[in-house]
């Protein structure tokens, strides 16, 4: 039991060396001012692991039963859901498809 | 009345019902700040120009506030773990580290607020503001209701520590799956609001 704890304590250090290194590089990569398309991708792609890492060793959500994986799986689902949706709003926008600006702009 | 099934798992849901209600809780959390990082995403892609997000903001500042919540991430689960090696001192030791950290958070993130407010920076002064302003003010209300717990749990709490060391133990673990969920909620804040 407590050598079992021992083990435990180690690799939370491991993970939290990790976090530390990650953030560094979060940082580091926002000071070459990428164009905002990487700088977003390689941005939240390091959120991403970041949050996985404490959601999996920390909040102990690795081994954890069925019970929980069902209703986060859904949150995700409607988390990514309520953003995709919203932004498909401005999709005319972000894509670059919105035809009456194109006109209006060729017709002045 | 005891609260049943708070140290052997309920056969049906193969969970303590403290574990599943916290995991609940935290659902609609990410619903919530959920709605809120959506609105971000479409007021900035919507906006024809956007602040400098790392000009108006002080991303040395927020970045040793990464430092601060994940550090005290480490002990909360430090906490927990003494308890699991039956070691209270120890306990107490990394749950006061744990205050610790969540009080030097509030204190750089009073710092930040004052540093806007000097510059005439406040949350009616433009949407990237407003939506800065709205997000951490939220985040730092959720340090402040993880620390109320915490703090309860690092004094008078302990008291069940005696006559209840398992059910003690559960407490400890799912107060810090809340505050491990706060420091993710941080882990995103971060780059959208002062990186990107």
């Amino acid at each position: 039991m407590t050598h079992d704890v021992a083990v435990h304590v180690k690799g939370y250090l491991a993970v939290f060396a990790t976090l530390l290194v990650l953030t560094m590089v979060t940082v580091g990569v926002s000071y070459l001012h990428l164009p905002e398309t990487p700088a977003v991708a390689i941005g939240l792609t390091i959120a991403v692991v970041k949050a996985a890492l404490v959601a999996m060793f920390f909040m102990h959500l690795k081994g954890e039963r069925p019970m929980v994986y069902w209703p986060l799986g859904l949150t995700a689902f409607l988390f990514v859901a309520l953003i995709v949706c919203l932004l498909l709003t401005e999709a005319d926008h972000l894509f670059g498809t919105r035809f009456d600006d194109a006109f209006s702009e060729g017709g002045d | 009345m005891e609260i049943p099934y708070t140290t052997e798992a309920r056969p049906d849901t193969g969970l303590t019902n403290p574990k599943l209600g916290i995991w609940l809780f935290l659902a609609s959390e990410v619903m919530l700040f959920g709605s809120l990082f959506s609105s971000y995403a479409l007021l900035r892609s919507g906006a024809p120009t956007w602040p400098d997000q790392s000009e108006v903001l002080s991303v040395p500042l927020a970045t040793l506030n990464t430092v601060i919540l994940i550090a005290s991430s480490v002990t909360m689960v430090l906490a927990w773990a003494a308890l699991k090696s039956k070691s209270l001192p120890r306990y107490r030791l990394f749950m006061g580290l744990t205050l610790l950290g969540g009080a030097l958070f509030l204190v750089v993130k009073a710092i930040e607020y004052g540093e806007k407010f000097s510059h005439g920076l406040y949350p009616a002064t433009n949407n990237f503001l407003g939506l800065y302003f709205t997000l951490t003010g939220l985040h730092a209300i959720h340090v402040i209701a993880g620390m109320v717990v915490n703090a309860y749990l690092w004094g008078p709490g302990t008291r069940m520590w005696h006559t209840q060391p398992e059910r003690f133990t559960n407490r400890i673990e799912v107060a810090g799956i809340y505050w491990h969920f706060v420091d993710v909620v941080w882990i995103f804040l971060f780059p959208v609001l002062y990186l990107l």
